[in-house]
């Protein structure tokens, strides 16, 4: 049959658009509300621990010497006094704290999930690549350090070396990057045999070029729905350490450090100073989880 | 299967030892010895402590005369604060309490959980199904130090249904809040995975044989479907036991239930190496002991592993 | 009486995209006995069909129109209805072995599972009947095989186990999608000489779902090929073959490449499959047919009888193909 040249033109009308796979992504992402209203409600959040001292009429220092002592009976949320959400035992005020301990709560979530996405992609995107003896010896190594109970290594830590801001980075760092690599390696296995990895090998592309160019672009889908699931995580183990007293030290503190401040002080009747900070984290919390989820199903063309 | 269960032991062993020769290592790298925190000890009486503790030998040498202990006589050596006091004792005091309710949350956060996900799995977008995400999503967010005093403020002090703290050998009454408030997250994390698991594995080929075969529903979720979507619940298991035994510690302070969660951070705070050192080690063993029995489920479900 | 009859059958899939009609007023009719081929690209909706008739249709699928098992209407029937069909009348062999088959069972207690279920037999006489039927389809030492993961078996004796385990409750029905499509040429010749044996022995009707002409030519009586969702051409097998009586019959056949004829470049029918969310109003084939005229956009002559037995779906005549 000859190819009519005004029978292509019929046909070219009538094909489907092509889309790439990011613009597929990006439309089922925005196409899922609570994904959507996870993203409003970080960026609120994020906003308002950055620029909301602004509107703050005390800092989170300053005792105020009126309520000090008696925080059950004048310590309450009040536009009056300018303690938008009450004060803790010792009248220090509540806004500027939660804003102060959402600042630190996030940085601590997204440093954390940072160096667990950074080391942990290299290393399990090397291990799985490179495959064979290394990979082994390397996993072997994840394994035997996922076997350690690593919050009670990280509580050492902080007891032996003092609790400053560095230490806590430092431990929550070490646990978080072997789940990460675990993950990237088991991805990179499978893509490694992929046929455009083949044909680059076939054509004599370096090594680690390969990894750094068919590799790891394929895998910042994973990495970043799991980064996005590591942060609530990293926040929650912050607030436990927090819990334990051995987390962020005064004048620092951290959501995990109020709402535990909070929990033991319920019983005195102020509880806006557990729920205020409460609020925030679980805002904060299910935001990360349905940003992480939207994610995940926006890049994974699996119908759920 | 059974070269398989002899590697992997093969594997847990020197692991272990790792892990002692670590932990040792790194109490000894700490600043300072245990017994120079509070007041400055005249040299020859800090000379003495350290020689009846066996601080003045070279290091390998109390390495070696410390894991001999363990291994030959299970001892961990005496605490460092309590002058009268094995590490042995003070583990034995709280090691079964923290085991009895440790091991009764993990059961309930594995049943519950799993057959959340399962329901709400077979029930895709039904309410059930948003239902279970919903209260999934909730749970997590509530870090058990959340959760006890709030169950604490309701079953006690609102409702008076339940006693406020204690042991008491383990009854029934004093054991429901502590389960509920270590269990809660762990059995949402659960649910969730086992749910997106069984979404997938219900799409899978060999279900449609299964289902082409005329085999009643129940049968193709139970026989066919269940094995395969636990996989990824089963590597979440170990991370989670050990979750769960450092969340006793919480339980143990709101609960005062006495387990070694509450020994381990007293032991942190007064700076008895001995005592965190031991309990780390054992802890360590445990999660080992355990990630062995995920393996061989793992590899008994799925017959490729074991070759 | 037909033993199958299929009327007007329709198959939509509701996606974020839009209703994908896979197929679209597709009526045929199958005999005791009778080898049935059904040709097409992929996503001609050849599949679909045989999966609406099993009841297996994804959960966002829609089956309307009628499908008359001896009689008794099963389409979108209830479990209580459509189990007890399904392998005991109507068995069905899936396109990949590997993952059509539980890999985390042995193959003996998938195969048995079967026959304690719908026969009500013991494990132990199950097994037994398994081993025969295994030596049936030709596995060296099917006694101790059965007792295997289907990962220790090769390609094409992972299908024979499929197959064997499709027969054993002796359907009178067989429906088989693309059974040798992940398989290399010298086991589908050894499926489908298999399969011939199987029918010869067992006498079961068969329905053979294939986008590979040799495959069918070889094996069924009649063959009906498919296009956009559509019947194009329905003709028993030899003169569909020899005097193709639809443009894009010819187009397949004359794509065929053939070994003993030198220097000629491929010929494709140009273009690609339709766009199945907008189901053309005319023929699905007039965007890529050669002899299509303006009509043939807007509307199809149905299916007519211009031969004994042999039916095509064209607005052209055929003396107008020539």
């Amino acid at each position: 049959m000859a190819i009519d040249a005004s029978a292509m033109g019929r046909l070219a009308e009538g094909e489907v658009k092509g889309r790439s796979l990011w613009a597929d992504a990006r439309r089922r992402f925005f196409r899922n509300k609570a994904a959507v209203a996870g993203v409003v409600t970080l960026l609120l959040i994020t906003l308002l621990a950055l620029f909301g001292d602004a509107l703050a009429q005390w800092s989170n220092e300053e005792i105020d010497f009126a309520v000090m002592g008696q925080a059950a009976q004048l310590g309450q949320p009040s536009i009056a006094n300018g303690h938008y959400f009450g004060t803790d035992d010792l009248g220090r005020d509540l806004y500027s704290r939660t804003l102060q301990g959402t600042r630190i709560s996030l940085m601590v979530g997204i440093v954390g999930s940072l160096i667990a996405v950074i080391v942990g992609t290299l290393y399990g995107a090397v291990s799985g690549y490179v495959g064979g003896r290394t990979d082994q010896i390397m996993m072997r190594i994840v394994d035997i350090l996922l076997a350690v109970p690593f919050m009670f290594v990280v509580i050492l830590l902080l007891v032996m070396f003092g609790r400053s801001l560095f230490m806590l980075f430092f431990g929550i760092g070490l646990m978080s990057w072997l789940n990460m690599a675990r993950i990237v390696r088991g991805q990179t296995l499978s893509l490694k045999h992929k046929e455009y990895v083949e044909a680059a090998q076939a054509t004599g592309v370096p090594t680690f070029t390969i990894i750094l160019r068919h590799i790891v672009p394929n895998l910042v889908g994973i990495v970043a729905v799991y980064a996005t699931l590591l942060v609530p995580e990293m926040i929650l183990i912050e607030s436990f350490i927090s819990f334990l007293g051995l987390g962020v030290q005064e004048p620092l503190t951290s959501l995990g450090a109020l709402i535990s401040e909070g929990a033991r002080t319920i019983y005195y009747g102020t509880t806006w100073q557990l729920l205020w900070p409460l609020a925030f984290f679980i805002a904060t919390l299910f935001s990360f989880f349905f940003v992480g989820d939207g994610l995940r199903d926006a890049l994974d063309p699996k119908d759920r | 299967m059974f070269s398989f269960v002899v590697k992997r032991l093969a594997v847990a062993v020197p692991t272990l030892l790792l892990l002692i020769v670590i932990s040792f290592l790194l109490m000894h790298a700490a600043p300072g010895g245990p017994f120079t925190q509070e007041r400055a000890l005249p040299p020859q009486v800090l000379a003495n402590l350290e020689a009846k503790y066996g601080l003045d030998q070279p290091l390998w040498r109390q390495l070696a005369t410390y894991v001999w202990g363990i291994v030959a006589h299970f001892d961990f050596g005496p605490s460092f604060i309590y002058k009268d006091r094995t590490v042995n004792e003070i583990i034995a005091q709280g090691f079964p309490v923290t085991l009895t309710y440790g091991s009764v949350s993990f059961v309930v956060a594995v049943i519950v959980g799993v057959t959340l996900g399962v329901a709400a799995a077979i029930r895709h977008n039904s309410w059930l199904d948003y239902l279970a995400v919903g209260i999934s999503i909730g749970a997590q967010v509530l870090p058990n130090f959340v959760m006890a005093p709030l169950l604490l403020l309701t079953f006690t002090w609102w409702l008076g249904w339940l006693p406020g703290g204690g042991w008491e050998d383990g009854q029934w009454q004093y054991m429901v809040m502590p389960v509920i408030a270590l269990s809660t997250s762990y059995m949402a994390s659960i649910a969730r995975l086992t749910r997106a698991s069984m979404l997938e594995v219900l799409t899978s080929n060999h279900i449609r044989t299964a289902r082409a075969k005329g085999l009643p529903e129940r049968h193709v979720i139970l026989r066919h479907a269940l094995k395969p979507a636990l996989l990824p619940v089963l590597s979440y298991l170990g991370p989670a036991f050990v979750a769960m035994i450092t969340g006793s510690v919480v339980v143990d302070f709101f609960f005062s239930t006495g387990g070694i969660g509450r020994a381990f951070v007293d032991s942190a705070l007064n700076r008895d190496y001995a005592v965190m050192l031991g309990i780390t080690i054992l802890v360590g063993a445990l999660t080992i002991l355990f990630n062995l029995v995920v393996d061989i489920l793992y590899g008994w479900i799925d017959p490729k592993i074991r070759y | 009486m037909a033993m199958l009859d299929i009327r007007n059958l329709s198959v939509r899939f509701d996606t974020p995209d839009g209703t994908v009609t896979a197929v679209n007023g597709v009526s045929l009719s199958l005999d005791r006995g009778e080898t049935l081929g059904i040709v097409g690209e992929s996503g001609s909706g050849k599949s679909q069909l045989a999966f609406a008739v099993m009841g297996l249709l994804a959960k966002n699928g829609r089956a309307t129109g009628s499908v008359a098992f001896d009689g008794r209407e099963i389409l979108n029937a209830p479990p209580a209805v459509i189990n007890p069909i399904r392998a005991q009348k109507i068995a069905m062999v899936f396109q990949d072995p590997m993952t059509s088959l539980n890999p985390y069972m042995r193959v003996s207690d998938q195969m048995a599972e079967v026959l304690v279920h719908h026969k009500g037999m013991s494990k132990a006489q199950a097994l037994a009947e398994c081993v025969r039927m295994l030596d049936a389809v030709k596995i060296p030492d099917a006694a101790g095989r059965v007792r295997l993961f289907p990962h220790e078996f090769s390609g094409g004796m992972r299908q024979r186990v499929m197959i064997a385990m499709s027969l054993l409750c002796r359907p009178e029905l067989l429906i088989a999608d693309e059974p040798t499509t992940a398989l290399d040429v010298t086991v589908q010749a050894q499926i489908m000489t298999l399969l011939g044996d199987l029918r010869r022995d067992f006498g079961m009707a068969t329905i053979l779902i294939t986008h590979d002409l040799g495959v069918v030519a070889g094996f069924c009586e009649r063959v009906i090929v498919l296009y956009g969702g559509q019947i194009m051409e329905q003709s028993p097998t030899d003169p569909l073959f020899a005097t193709p009586a639809h443009p894009y019959t010819r187009g397949l056949l004359g794509a065929i490449p053939r070994v003993d004829q030198e220097g000629e470049e491929l010929s494709a029918i140009p273009g690609s499959p339709p766009n199945m969310t907008r189901p053309p109003k005319g023929c699905p084939f007039a965007p890529r047919c050669a002899h299509a005229g303006e009509d043939c956009l807007d509307h199809l002559d149905p299916l007519t009888e211009f031969a004994p037995g042999r039916f095509r779906a064209c607005n052209r005549s055929l003396e107008e193909l020539a």
